[in-house]
């Protein structure tokens, strides 16, 4: 174990050094000065608490999502569909928390994230379902719901629940808003960054604890390594399929806690800017590692933010592109490591594990 | 003349040192055998061979000219095959699809089936090597699916080919059928390097031995001068203890005999896959205290039996009871079914066993301790994953994780299917002593000579039913008339032939 994660943080150390070199090649050919971008855009994050809590407000939804899809991930259930099972969690709570307002505080919280919790996870139900009952493959399935989940949105919003002339719903009552750092220190005035920060980082911790020490967790990634064993082992290998996408998908409504309590008050047709695509590799990068994705996250937090602030020299593009040479680098960078690792350290690692 | 010669290699994997200063040279044109324990440094030598592993030091030659390979491409460029204990077979192809994977023969930019048909047809014919290019691989039994790798290895043309314990799959109708096409390699002037177990099998093809013991070539002889007393002394390095489980045996069957209770029952099962008959009003019985040989050719219901018993499959006809809710399994192929090489063998035991709802490293560790200790595990550092520990530990700790259920009902499927001599007696003795414990014990295994060794009662399974059933007295009885004759009458009846 000890190990393992000495391996893997010198493979994203190593791959984030070549992310900065590739990126400044790139800057150097479309005519930047790569010291000045990284440097302005590095102060900008860096030097203010707005900055700071920008970057934070921005890795918040990719933690609850890439937490989601880590269990997904771990059941080897490839789930591409966080994009539209985030989005249907999230109607589902702005939704219930304007129908049912009528409720005391303290019961229509918990009524209306289990009603985004149950949303998305019906959108992980459904292709899990298709997968056992007739094995179609669930990366069709969850891209094709995508579109079906948007769509039925952009019906219900339009007929039923925006307010006149635009893509949103009513603001939820104000006593449902979390509170902001802002409010309680200075330092990151300005800032949207707000409770439910923190709550995504609970959420990671306890996900990595259920995945990696409880029996649960170590059923689910038997069967995404071996399902044919599993059952041997005697898992439940269906049941526990469909508990990890359900579980998997309702974890990404959480993202709607992020936006709609704690930042505009309610649900807007496409406010996730694809969140549910970068959290795949957001995921990725951890290695589906839920206490990893909280640093992955924050890294595309800052990349996020540090896109906005160099806008004036660098098109914020330049931003994707970096955050894709990360994943390009860190798969190659792990190959690299891997086999320095088994041929070099194996003995200090034997001497260290005899001990 | 020499095809291969290995001279001082040394390979060490942290701080194993798994060939030690290794010099060894293979005669052209006949069959070379190494034997030698679970981790005794064989697969190890031969991959160095193939090009997998890079030796630390020593060299190879081939046909007197000093080589150095990369990767295996190099070695197959260089005319060396091998036969792998788990093939490498694309399931969703054909035959000729697997075969010619690699090694197109092309016309311009389009296959040339036509011709690949009539080269591979032709060493098929030379061979008997009896596969139809135009299944696909799913569809075949195991042993065909060997004859497969075999044509991959003949159609690149291979003057040396490596077998990797090729018997291991194979039922004694199989394993004879097999030798003749090594002979035939022999023949055509090819050259063979054979790592086994079995010593029946040395004394069967072996032109010379050579036995490795903790990665030192120990011991070398020619067929003349073949011993098998000797043999095992040397893989071992000390006593021989198949001998003493025999006698432990001998006073259990003299001792205490009471009247024993049905564990479970099985009435007219009946199962069918895709429209195939699988199991035919297959009928069993175990009681307490007793282990029920299932002997037969592979792919004739064994695997479906055990899935019935231990519920993955459920559609099937007919009655099934059972006084236990608890069962173990040992399956057949413990790459597939039998772990999760992932997760370390702590780990695989806490997750088997029913009420461990926390899995920490330091409980892991515990029973992995545990274990190592009772079962003699060798296991390279504390909590390393399964998939790190050689063949024969593997089993050995499938088997303590599910003995350590306590279940009154026991499947052993193929419990010792390339497993060396030591680990072997060692795991025939825990079967025993489940059975001394008074547990039902299912052994399904295609090595007729260890369903004789354990069962009480051995039954032949042909085509999903039982074509012949003998009980412990008709083994002794039919052994004192002759071992081979019974051998070929138990043999017959695997293939299906009644009399």
């Amino acid at each position: 174990m000890k190990r393992k994660l000495i391996k893997n943080i010198t493979s994203v150390f190593l791959s984030v050094l070549v992310t900065l070199f590739i990126t400044a090649l790139l800057l150097i050919i479309v005519g930047r000065n790569p010291v000045e971008v990284f440097s302005m855009m590095f102060y900008d994050v860096f030097a203010s608490g707005y900055g700071l809590g920008q970057a934070f407000f921005k890795a918040t939804p990719l933690i609850f999502c890439s937490t989601g899809l880590a269990i997904c991930f771990h059941a080897s259930l490839f789930n591409i569909g966080a994009e539209g099972q985030l989005n249907a969690g999230a109607f589902a709570i702005a939704v219930s928390s304007v129908v049912f307002s009528f409720l005391p505080v303290w019961l229509l919280l918990p009524v209306s994230l289990l009603a985004g919790f149950f949303v998305s996870g019906i959108f992980g139900l459904i292709p899990a379902y298709i997968k056992i009952k007739k094995g179609v493959s669930e990366v069709i399935t969850t891209i094709m719901l995508n579109f079906i989940v948007m769509a039925v949105i952009n019906y219900l919003l339009i007929n039923f629940f925006a307010v006149k002339a635009t893509f949103r719903t009513e603001k939820i009552s104000d006593s449902l808003m979390l509170p902001k750092f802002s409010d309680y220190t200075d330092y990151f005035q300005g800032s949207s960054l707000n409770l439910s920060f923190i709550v995504s980082i609970l959420f990671a911790i306890i996900v990595f604890y259920v995945i990696y020490k409880t029996k649960f967790g170590y059923q689910i990634r038997s069967v995404g390594f071996n399902p044919v064993a599993s059952k041997y082992l005697g898992i439940n290998v269906n049941k526990t399929t469909i508990l990890a996408f359900v579980i998997g998908a309702g974890i990404t409504s959480l993202v709607g806690l992020n936006y709609i309590m704690g930042y505009k008050g309610y649900y807007e047709y496409g406010f996730s800017s694809n969140v549910g695509f970068t959290a795949i590799a957001v995921a990725l990068l951890a290695k589906n590692n839920p206490v990893g994705i909280i640093f992955s996250a924050l890294l595309f937090g800052v990349l996020d933010y540090g896109g906005l602030a160099v806008n004036t020299i660098v098109p914020k593009e330049i931003m994707f592109v970096v955050q894709a040479i990360v994943i390009l680098s860190i798969i190659s960078t792990d190959k690299i490591v891997e086999s320095f690792f088994e041929n070099k350290i194996l003995k200090i690692g034997n001497n260290l594990g005899n001990t | 003349m020499y095809s291969v010669e290995f001279k001082n290699i040394t390979k060490r994997f942290g701080n194993l040192t798994a060939n030690d200063n290794i010099s060894l040279s293979i005669k052209s044109n006949s069959v070379h055998c190494i034997l030698g324990e679970n981790g005794a440094g064989k697969s190890t030598l031969m991959k160095i061979l193939f090009g997998v592993y890079k030796q630390d030091s020593g060299e190879i030659y081939i046909k007197g000219k000093k080589i150095s390979f990369n990767s295996p491409l190099d070695a197959i460029d260089s005319g060396i095959g091998m036969l792998y204990q788990h093939f490498m077979l694309i399931d969703d192809f054909t035959v000729m699809e697997n075969v010619i994977l690699g090694k197109e023969l092309t016309a311009g930019l389009k296959l040339n089936f036509p011709k690949i048909r009539k080269a591979l047809l032709e060493i098929i014919g030379r061979y008997n090597l009896n596969v139809e290019l135009d299944r696909k691989v799913s569809d075949l039994s195991i042993s065909e699916q060997q004859k497969v790798e075999l044509l991959k290895i003949l159609y690149r043309d291979s003057g040396i080919i490596i077998l990797d314990e090729p018997t291991a799959v194979l039922s004694p109708v199989e394993v004879y059928e097999f030798f003749n096409i090594v002979r035939n390699f022999i023949k055509d002037g090819r050259t063979v390097l054979l790592i086994t177990h079995k010593l029946a099998e040395v004394k069967e093809i072996a032109e010379t031995v050579t036995v490795l013991r903790k990665g030192k070539n120990v011991y070398e002889t020619e067929r003349k001068k073949l011993d098998i007393g000797e043999l095992s002394r040397q893989i071992i390095g000390d006593i021989f203890p198949k001998e003493k489980i025999k006698e432990e045996d001998i006073e259990y069957i003299s001792g205490k005999q009471k009247k024993p209770a049905c564990v479970v029952k099985l009435e007219r099962i009946s199962y069918s896959e895709k429209g195939k008959n699988i199991l035919n009003n297959f009928e069993l019985n175990i009681n307490e205290g007793e282990i029920i040989g299932v002997c037969g050719v592979e792919g004739n219901g064994q695997n479906e039996i055990t899935d019935i018993l231990t519920g993955i499959i459920k559609n099937y006809k007919g009655e099934y009871e059972r006084k236990t809710d608890n069962i173990s399994v040992v399956p057949d192929d413990r790459l597939k079914k039998g772990m999760i090489k992932e997760f370390s063998v702590g780990e695989s035991i806490l997750l088997r066993k029913k009420g461990e709802n926390k899995i920490t490293q330091k409980r892991a560790l515990y029973r992995e301790n545990e274990i190592k200790k009772m079962y003699d595990i060798m296991i390279p550092y504390p909590g390393c994953p399964m998939a790190k520990l050689s063949g024969g530990n593997q089993q050995k700790a499938i088997v303590a994780r599910e003995i350590q259920l306590d279940s009154k009902f026991i499947i052993f499927s193929h419990p010792t299917r390339g497993v060396d001599i030591k680990a072997s007696s060692f795991i025939y003795n825990k079967i025993i002593g489940e059975k001394n414990k008074g547990n039902a014990i299912l052994l399904i295994s295609s090595d007729v000579d260890e369903l004789i060794f354990l069962s009480d009662r051995i039954v032949i399974l042909y085509k999903g039913r039982i074509l012949k059933e003998y009980t412990k007295e008709e083994i002794g009885k039919s052994l004192e008339t002759g071992r081979m004759k019974f051998l070929e009458e138990v043999g017959k009846y695997m293939i299906g032939i009644t009399e």
